[in-house]
């Protein structure tokens, strides 16, 4: 017992001394930052400045032209509230902000035909978009107003960009059908009352059948952070396990160690000594979120975003379904480390094992959608993706507790399994030298030992 | 001494990995307070041999004691390690590093420290106490390495090549303290392939050759056994003579001496007045003791 003790203690205090333990610490947070904005900013983000746009407006008196110029430069979250509605408030205003400067604008030309053909119009600003004077140019035809059927159409040099074509398509619709309400006799003062765009309140029910006060979009910032915590920090300590056992094989410590302790409590002193740091690290995470977020809406005044209620086990169930995940991946990676030569194979044979964790990750996407749906309740039995699934799942609509306690209980049962074939491999795969191991070698060690 | 206890008894033990032989049929005994010589060439079997007494591995056959008993896990803190293939934590500072080795072979936590430091003055360590192993030579992680397996006090040391590697300052340094353990009443086991390192400090040796033992016995029975037919030469011309191989069964030409093995049968005397006949200036012409290395090319070859 003091043997086993002693390893936990140097696996413990030797990394979170580590400067390792400390950047990751404070990236971490700044990690699930990127995570979350990063995607949808460079999605909207296009490089190059405002989009050069000529507009061939052949209505009569080319009325459109001034309302298609205003509609383009509006403010873009006034016209579609619902862009990004998925994602909170916050990060919404920021990815609009950010899109606003980068790819929201535009700067308008009119060009009128006089007395040309459309045709030598279009050869002219076709020419102009090779010269690269302009992005493109669009065609309003003149019955666009009265006939319905009517099309306009769009030219430009990169028609993949479906983000611009679809701005254009968005506020071209709107400018069109302003005009047409202001040509039925609506005055423009009604107009623009009549066209306030409508936001939409949530109200989460809970399971009692009470439904809460409005939903700001935090709980869906709550879910992610809880399932991308757990996704974070099992795949860096069960990297942090694998390097570690590489290193007591590469550098053939595991001898020395093998000659003093038995394999199974040295294994596990490992795995258990990691994870006291990885908890120790989410402790340091989860204290300062909650310390800040009291802080920073108890400072600001903002009562209005309301911190989403967690099942009051919740604390429980995080430790427990981070534990399982991590104590089943970690063995797999110990199982790993003991097989392979060098870090770098050792990375090659963990692909799979990444591939499954990440897998499980994207998994947590339909779950926050519908958490009560067949799907989400059978990959929350899944050992692999519980972790991060059914703590989704718990957050965000609580299932029923047998469903909880029989996800644990397989999760318990496969863990177990791996961490004895594990065992069995560890023993062996640690004093095998020169080579990595291959399958057929360590089912034999799995039989034999 | 046969009567005596022996520290280390294997009884026909055999280790196969699949089709593999490491060692068969292995009998050897290891007494106390003398230092045993396990050699043989790479390949022979002394690591497995030595996994196997420390506990590392189980034997497919046989049956190993320690200390008159059947190996244990408790057992194993009586025994200190030195492996082959030897390292340290990189990125740990190396104090703690010993401290931690001892602690798992259950050292006790007082006086744990004094003892470190005194063991790390001993082999010229003491300034590099707080520095990490990645920051030490090569040779001053094996004498760091060394103290992890002497550090507990061990009454069996287990030494796989440990001068490998050390300048001839340091080994004579690892030597000297070799030598007071074994003056202490500890029992050392030493492995080597390098048979000059070997004569100078085993009383009993045990040569293994693919995975068999071919000889056990005192490194003074063993050269007894073997009779003075050695031969140093320092001469010049005489080649013929040297290569019949009626006289001479094998030559080790060193830089300005031949070392000779005269075949079994041959006459010294012959031998003399062939290389004189032949009109080689001699310089000098020694009857010697066997080497060790003589000794094992013979063992080997004619296991052959």
């Amino acid at each position: 017992m003091r043997k086993f003790l002693a390893v936990v203690k140097r696996e413990y205090v030797q990394r979170v001394r580590s400067r390792m333990f400390v950047a990751l610490t404070i990236l971490g947070p700044l990690l699930l930052i990127l995570f979350a904005v990063v995607p949808g900013l460079l999605f909207s983000l296009k490089a190059g400045g405002a989009t050069r746009l000529a507009i061939i407006d052949q209505t009569p008196e080319a009325k459109l032209y001034e309302r298609l110029k205003s509609a383009l430069s509006e403010d873009e979250s006034a016209q579609h509230p619902d862009f990004a509605a998925s994602v909170n408030a916050n990060t919404r205003e920021r990815i609009e902000r950010a899109g606003d400067s980068l790819s929201g604008s535009f700067v308008t030309e009119r060009v009128d035909l006089n007395g040309r053909s459309l045709d030598d119009v279009g050869k002219e600003l076709n020419r102009r978009i090779a010269a690269d004077e302009l992005d493109g140019y669009v065609v309003l035809p003149a019955d666009i107003l009265q006939n319905p059927e009517s099309m306009p159409a769009y030219y430009g040099r990169n028609v993949g960009d479906v983000i611009t074509r679809s701005q254009i398509q968005e506020r071209l619709n709107l400018a069109v059908n302003r005009q047409r309400l202001v040509l039925a006799g609506v005055d423009e003062q009604r107009l623009n009352s009549l066209s306030q765009p409508v936001e939409l309140e949530t109200y989460p029910v809970n399971e009692k059948g009470e439904s809460g006060e409005r939903d700001s979009g935090a709980g869906f910032v709550m879910v992610f952070i809880v399932g991308f915590s757990i996704y974070l920090t099992i795949l860096l300590y069960g990297q942090v396990i694998l390097g570690a056992v590489v290193e007591e094989k590469e550098t053939r410590i595991a001898e020395i160690l093998f000659s003093s302790i038995n394999s199974f409590p040295l294994m596990m002193g490992k795995i258990i000594g990691v994870s006291l740091v990885a908890l120790t690290q989410l402790a340091i995470w989860g204290g300062t979120f909650v310390i800040a977020t009291k802080f920073l809406l108890g400072a600001s005044g903002m009562q209005d975003v309301n911190v989403p209620h967690l099942p009051p086990l919740f604390a429980v169930y995080f430790l427990l379904f981070f534990l399982l995940g991590y104590f089943l991946y970690a063995s797999l990676y110990a199982l790993i480390g003991s097989m392979v030569t060098t870090t770098q194979e050792g990375g090659q044979l963990a692909m799979p094992v990444v591939l499954l964790l990440v897998f499980g990750f994207y998994l947590a996407f339909p779950v926050i959608r519908s958490p009560s749906s067949p799907l989400a309740f059978w990959v929350s039995m899944v050992p692999f993706f519980a972790p991060i699934t059914m703590i989704i799942r718990i957050v965000s609509q609580t299932p029923p507790l047998w469903e909880i306690v029989l996800s644990l209980f397989i999760g318990l049962v496969t863990v177990l399994g791996v961490l004895f074939l594990t065992a069995r491999i560890y023993r062996v795969g640690m004093l095998m030298y020169g080579k990595r191991a291959t399958i057929p070698e360590v089912l034999r060690w799995i039989r034999h030992s | 001494m046969s009567n005596s206890l022996a520290t280390v008894k294997l009884e026909q033990v055999t280790k196969r990995f699949g089709e593999f032989s490491a060692v068969s049929d292995l009998s050897l005994a290891v007494y106390p307070g003398r230092i045993y010589g396990l050699l043989g060439p790479n390949g022979a079997g002394k690591t497995t041999t030595i996994r196997m007494i420390v506990n590392i591995t189980a034997p497919d056959a046989g049956r190993i004691e320690l200390f008159g008993k059947q190996i244990t896990a408790e057992l194993q803190d009586r025994i200190g390690y030195l492996p082959e293939e030897r390292g340290l934590y990189k990125k740990m500072k190396i104090g703690e590093q010993i401290k931690f080795f001892a602690t798992l072979k259950s050292v006790n936590r007082n006086g744990l420290d004094q003892r470190i430091d005194s063991w790390l003055e001993r082999v010229k360590l003491k300034e590099w106490k707080n520095k990490k192993a990645t920051e030490l030579s090569k040779g001053m992680q094996q004498k760091a390495q060394f103290i992890t397996a002497v550090l507990h006090d061990p009454d069996l040391l287990i030494l796989d090549e440990p001068f490998s590697g050390l300048d001839p300052i340091n080994v004579e340094l690892l030597k000297e303290i070799i030598l007071e353990l074994k003056a202490a009443g500890k029992t050392i086991i030493f492995s080597t392939h390098q048979m000059e390192v070997a004569e100078k400090i085993c009383d009993d040796i045990c040569l293994l050759d693919r995975s068999r033992k071919i000889f056990e016995g005192s490194l003074r029975d063993v050269k007894r056994s073997f009779g003075r037919n050695s031969l140093a030469l320092r001469l010049v011309g005489g080649e013929s003579v040297l290569s019949d191989r009626s006289l001479i069964s094998s030559l080790n030409r060193h830089a300005d001496e031949i070392e000779a093995l005269l075949t079994p049968g041959a006459d010294v005397q012959v031998l003399l007045r062939e290389l004189i006949k032949a009109g080689a200036r001699i310089e000098k012409f020694e009857m010697i003791e066997p080497s060790l290395h003589d000794i094992f090319i013979t063992k080997v070859t004619e296991n052959q």
